[in-house]
């Protein structure tokens, strides 16, 4: 009787979707006839035509479609990557600074968090690169002679030049989800009962002793799946790149369909893209969970 | 003696290997109150909640004030039941984001469509019989688990229902609020509720049942008079349950 | 944390546990001091503010009508009102069940003011912009993706697999998609799927986006809210004879709901920071109206000025809304659910 009612609850609800959606794809396709447009992913072999101003693979505007695609894709995957690194470091640095037994210390993490976190990370992103960093003089900012230095023309760091675009995203994202990050930080360290503070500190380890080995490894359990999520929103972050004018998988998408017209065979290519980097990031983490969690005994 | 359930051959099972419920019959009359004990895990919470349809059952039949139940889990039948049987549980289950008054007047209002008016004045009477009246505005929250449990009967109560269940309604309690929850059904004893209690409580069950029901692994062991199930059970296995409990 | 009193001993054992501690807070003091009096001298002497100054009305409506200003401004008036009497009043207004209608009320209220219709002048939405857009995708958007987010919330739990799996499938991919491009095929798409003839303004259509976007993070949300509540409650609402449906609208919702209130107010102040995008594609909110302020040649190159002010009314605006949130969060906690 009951599995009898759920049957038809289901063909109900199936008939509605398929309505809806059949709905959609007439309008989509009635659309698509008189702009003359067929679905067709032909037009990602064709020459592209345009420059691309940061590539990682050799490019040049003769070069197909999916070409440039796949550029701004590992753009994307370069500027995530190192994103992942320094907002993590900046992240537990400011997350276990809430728990410092310096006043001072525990005032400034409080206020990096609260400032950064209700400004929109766009309105970052564009200080950093028309305040902090094209205001910047020809003359290379000489921070480490040699191994730093910064001017308006770009990043020079341990030999490699980095572009102002990149270096400004880069920072934006790392500083925005540096702050985030610390709050998973402050929530895991949180969960970590308190005896085990008065615990490393009865057997006299040092602060900085105790929160390295003692409580951070207990709170990883709960920091983990926190991170993965900061990790996510980094990634897609990363796409308001176009806004600095930074090559990425998006910038690059958003031109392409421009020129060609092709905004949904784009947006699906864009959704794959994007669902590659979300399974990279995922399975990392599980990994990197399972490396980290397994001797704890859970 | 009319009878306001009937229970015929219940068979319930939650895995393949064990039945929580193995050919289980019974009545209970009107007027009644009927104790069911038995170890944990035996099922009679699981009995008492196929009383109102919280449990379906797998094979048997049940007959409620007159209303069938099969495995056919007919939700119209079921709600009729529930309509006319009051359910206290054993974490009391109150409504947390209501007010007491709320939590009491919900039911009468939503199912049994009475005015507002008229289910606040039977709410506040209930509560009054119940001694909780000043509480009428708190969240449930703010009071003991004691008074929460009697807000909890009052609110079964509340729907006029003609046969009332008790799953533990004591086991979650501080030991000393258990005997103003335990004042508050024995005063609905007396009165010639119908009522079936599923309770550890045997001083409790000495004094307000008219029949003891033991159960142990999802069958009926022994059904008999409170003197003799406490003073001479024949059965083994009853009189290990009581000789832990005692 | 500052305002505590703390004795003087309390205070060296907070700055000057060991010799590095000093050192530490002496380094962090000199720091602090530079920086804020370098801001101070930057903001009063160096500073050019006439980029906001004279055009404030800009920031506050875009290029509404001058002499329709009224309307955008009183409604954005009432608007902070309500704030500051519902931060002010404390409990005791919290409680009151009519401030949330007045809240609701605030968007039919804010359509009429701000579109026209009903008797009242329209202004067609290009000449919408400043805080007034901004906090009207916030709002619209805000309302639109709750009814979603619920939706798809129960229909992720639904006994039905063919409703799990769409709503499954819904949830994943909006939230593996970077918000900027929802945004952009909404522009772009909204009108392909719509039939010949039916158009809607970009403001709606970015309503829209944003509404489907942020609808899937909602579910998630009310997911957690519906999932913290213990099955008993609805074990205890069915033994009373409510149907299935009183028990879902009158016990079930409104508790996922109120559990939910901490991250959904969360997701409404992302919300109000994510309509900051909408300046990449053409639409002159408070980001957007300060962009093409930077484009005009006698406003060139005040970065500093103008992205510091974006800032501070950013930071104002979300720290109210993060303020307003725990106000709420509090007068529901004296009542009822958080403490289970």
């Amino acid at each position: 009787m009951r599995n009898h009612n759920n049957f038809i609850k289901q063909l109900i609800i199936g008939i509605i979707v398929i309505f809806i959606l059949s709905i959609l794809i007439n309008n989509l396709t009635v659309n698509l006839i008189r702009t003359d447009m067929g679905l067709s992913f032909k037009w990602l072999l064709q020459p592209s035509g345009f420059a691309v101003s940061e590539s990682t693979v050799p490019f040049k505007p003769s070069d197909s479609y999916a070409w440039a695609l796949f550029n701004g894709w590992l753009n994307s995957l370069k500027v995530i990557v190192c994103g992942l690194a320094i907002a993590t470091l900046l992240g537990i640095i400011a997350g276990t600074s809430r728990f410092n037994s310096n006043l001072l210390v525990r005032f400034i993490a409080r206020t990096y968090v609260a400032l950064v976190r209700q400004i929109p990370l766009l309105i970052q992103l564009l200080f950093w690169y028309f305040v902090a960093f094209l205001s910047l003089s020809e003359n290379p900012l000489k921070i480490i002679n040699g191994i730093l230095e910064i001017s308006n023309q770009g990043v020079y760091l341990f030999g490699l030049n980095l572009s102002l675009e990149f270096s400004a995203l880069l920072l934006g994202l790392s500083v925005f989800t540096g702050a985030s990050i610390s709050e998973v930080v402050r929530g895991g360290l949180n969960s970590v009962p308190k005896g085990q503070w008065e615990a490393f500190r009865s057997i006299g380890l040092s602060e900085g002793d105790g929160m390295r080995k003692i409580v951070l490894p207990q709170a990883l359990p709960a920091i983990l799946p926190g991170l993965t999520s900061q990790y996510l929103n980094l990634a897609k972050n990363s796409t308001l790149a176009i806004a600095i004018g930074y090559s990425d998988i998006y910038a690059i998408s958003d031109t392409t369909i421009t020129q060609t017209g092709r905004a949904i065979e784009g947006f699906i290519i864009l959704l794959i893209s994007f669902i590659i980097v979300n399974l990279i990031i995922t399975n990392s983490m599980e990994l990197i969970t399972s490396f980290l969690v397994k001797d704890t005994g859970k | 003696m009319e009878i306001a359930i009937k229970a015929k051959d219940i068979v319930k099972s939650y895995d393949k290997a064990n039945l929580a419920l193995d050919n289980v019959s019974l009545n209970v009359f009107t007027g009644e109150v009927l104790v069911i004990m038995g170890p944990s895990g035996s099922g009679k919470s699981t009995l008492i909640r196929t009383f109102n349809g919280l449990e379906s059952i797998d094979r048997g039949r049940l007959e409620i004030l007159g209303l069938h139940l099969d495995e056919n889990q007919d939700e119209k039948q079921i709600r009729k039941i529930r309509r006319r049987v009051g359910m206290v549980f054993q974490q009391f289950n109150l409504f947390p984001h209501l007010t007491i008054l709320e939590n009491i007047t919900i039911a009468p209002i939503k199912v049994q469509k009475r005015s507002s008016i008229e289910s606040e004045i039977t709410a506040k009477e209930l509560l009054k019989q119940m001694g909780i009246y000043e509480q009428i505005n708190k969240y449930p929250n703010q009071l003991s688990g004691g008074q929460q449990q009697r807000v909890a009967i009052a609110r079964a109560l509340a729907l006029k229902p003609e046969i009332m269940l008790f799953d533990e309604p004591t086991s979650a309690l501080d030991p000393e609020r258990v005997k103003e929850v335990l004042d508050a059904i024995r005063n609905l004893a007396n009165k010639g509720m119908t009522m079936v209690v599923v309770t550890h409580e045997i001083d409790f069950a000495k004094e307000v049942a008219d029949r003891v029901v033991f159960m142990d692994e999802g069958k009926i062991v022994e059904t008999s008079s409170p003197q003799n199930f406490f003073s001479n059970a024949t059965e083994e296995r009853s009189r290990r349950f009581l000789n832990q409990m005692m | 944390m500052f305002l505590e009193r703390r004795s003087i001993k309390q205070l060296k054992k907070e700055l000057a546990s060991s010799p590095m501690d000093t050192l530490l807070t002496i380094v962090i003091i000199s720091l602090f001091t530079w920086v804020v009096s370098k801001s101070i001298h930057w903001i009063l002497f160096v500073a050019d503010w006439e980029v906001i100054t004279h055009n404030i009305p800009l920031y506050l409506f875009g290029s509404y009508p001058k002499e329709q200003l009224w309307r955008p401004l009183s409604w954005i008036t009432i608007l902070s009102a309500l704030t500051i009497v519902t931060l002010i009043g404390g409990k005791k207004i919290a409680r009151k069940k009519f401030l949330p209608l007045i809240w609701l009320s605030m968007i039919p209220i804010g359509i009429v003011f701000i579109a026209g219709g009903l008797g009242i002048y329209p202004v067609p939405s290009r000449y919408w912009g400043g805080i007034t857009l901004t906090l009207l995708l916030t709002i619209f958007s805000a309302v639109l993706s709750l009814p979603i987010g619920i939706i798809l919330a129960f229909g992720r739990r639904s006994e039905l697999k063919f409703l799990r799996f769409i709503s499954k499938t819904y949830i994943d991919v909006i939230r593996a998609m970077p918000l900027i491009a929802v945004l952009f095929f909404g522009q772009l798409l909204i009108p392909l799927f719509l039939p010949v003839g039916l158009e809607i303004n970009r403001v709606l259509r970015a309503v829209f986006a944003f509404a489907i976007f942020t609808g899937a993070y909602v579910a998630e949300d009310i997911r957690g809210g519906l999932q913290a509540i213990p099955p008993t409650q609805q074990e205890a609402a069915l033994a009373l004879g409510l149907s299935s449906r009183q028990t879902l609208q009158i016990i079930i919702l409104p508790q996922a709901l109120m559990t939910a209130l901490p991250a959904l107010t969360n997701q409404a102040i992302g919300l109000l920071q994510n309509t900051s995008l909408m300046a990449i594609l053409g639409l002159v909110e408070l980001l957007g109206i300060s962009r093409s302020l930077l484009a005009n040649p006698s406003f060139i190159g005040k970065y500093l000025e103008v992205y510091s002010w974006l800032a501070i009314v950013y930071w104002i605006i979300c720290t109210c809304m993060a303020l307003l949130s725990r106000q709420i969060e509090q007068s529901l906690s004296t009542s009822s659910i958080n403490n289970i």
